[in-house]
């Protein structure tokens, strides 16, 4: 994926941005609740290998998650 | 509703170091770790994969105020690759072959410890990790947390500091 001038620049005034705040207040805004359907759906699930995982999401996730190739 | 907050991350490294589990964070959740700002929902941790450690994190995430089933706890104990748990006071993907890492130990070697407690995988096997893995929201947030490692070398950093006033 190409990145272009513009983006750089804005990254790097967010990671100024991220080295003024101190480490609790960067989890602080690290971690949000965004349902994803099927995924947040079941309590528990087990994979015996990634492989089997990568399939399953590719399965029966949808698209727009991003789980897919 | 669970989101992970950084007493949670305070509670689960103090409990996980106190049961002996050997793991590390991982993926962006461990990427955090070195200030990298984006989101995510859930912790990612990379535990070592052996019935003596499964014993260990099985203790550790019921005192965490993980329900966990008998059969969870036979995948942990199993070595599963991957197992996701949704029963407890946060989300957790406990990731224990994560796609471009060989083992645990040399990961292990490689990582970091952040704020003298959390242990983190380096940056480095947090980007191959997402390389490997190659779904589209990977290649999608690999520019931006690659454009954060070369911030860090460039100011010379492991990570941002912790309480930088």
């Amino acid at each position: 994926m190409n990145t272009t001038w513009q983006e750089q620049q804005e990254w790097e005034r967010e990671f100024d941005a991220a080295a003024r705040r101190s480490l609790r207040e960067r989890m602080r805004y690290s971690f949000v609740y965004n349902y994803k359907p099927v995924l947040d759906d079941a309590p528990d699930r087990a994979f015996d290998t990634m492989a089997q995982y990568r399939q399953w999401c590719k399965e029966n996730l949808p698209e727009y998650l991003g789980y897919g190739d | 509703m669970r989101v992970f907050s950084y007493e949670q991350s305070e509670r689960l490294a103090e409990v996980l170091n106190r049961w002996g589990v050997d793991y590390l964070f991982i993926g962006k959740s461990g990427a955090f770790f070195y200030g990298y700002p984006d989101t995510t929902q859930d912790a990612d941790l990379f535990p070592a994969k052996s019935p003596e450690n499964g014993k260990k994190l099985i203790g550790a995430l019921r005192e965490l105020g993980f329900d966990l089933t008998p059969e969870t706890e036979r995948d942990l104990l199993a070595g599963k690759d991957f197992v996701q748990l949704r029963t407890g006071p946060f989300d957790v993907d406990l990731v224990f072959a994560p796609d471009g890492i060989e083992t645990f130990a040399e990961a292990k070697a490689r990582a970091v410890i952040i704020d003298e407690r959390f242990p983190i995988a380096s940056l480095d096997d947090i980007i191959a990790s997402k390389r490997a893995a190659n779904r589209r929201k990977d290649r999608e947030s690999l520019p931006r947390l690659e454009a954060f490692r070369e911030y860090l070398r460039k100011h010379n950093l492991v990570a941002l500091p912790q309480n930088p006033r």
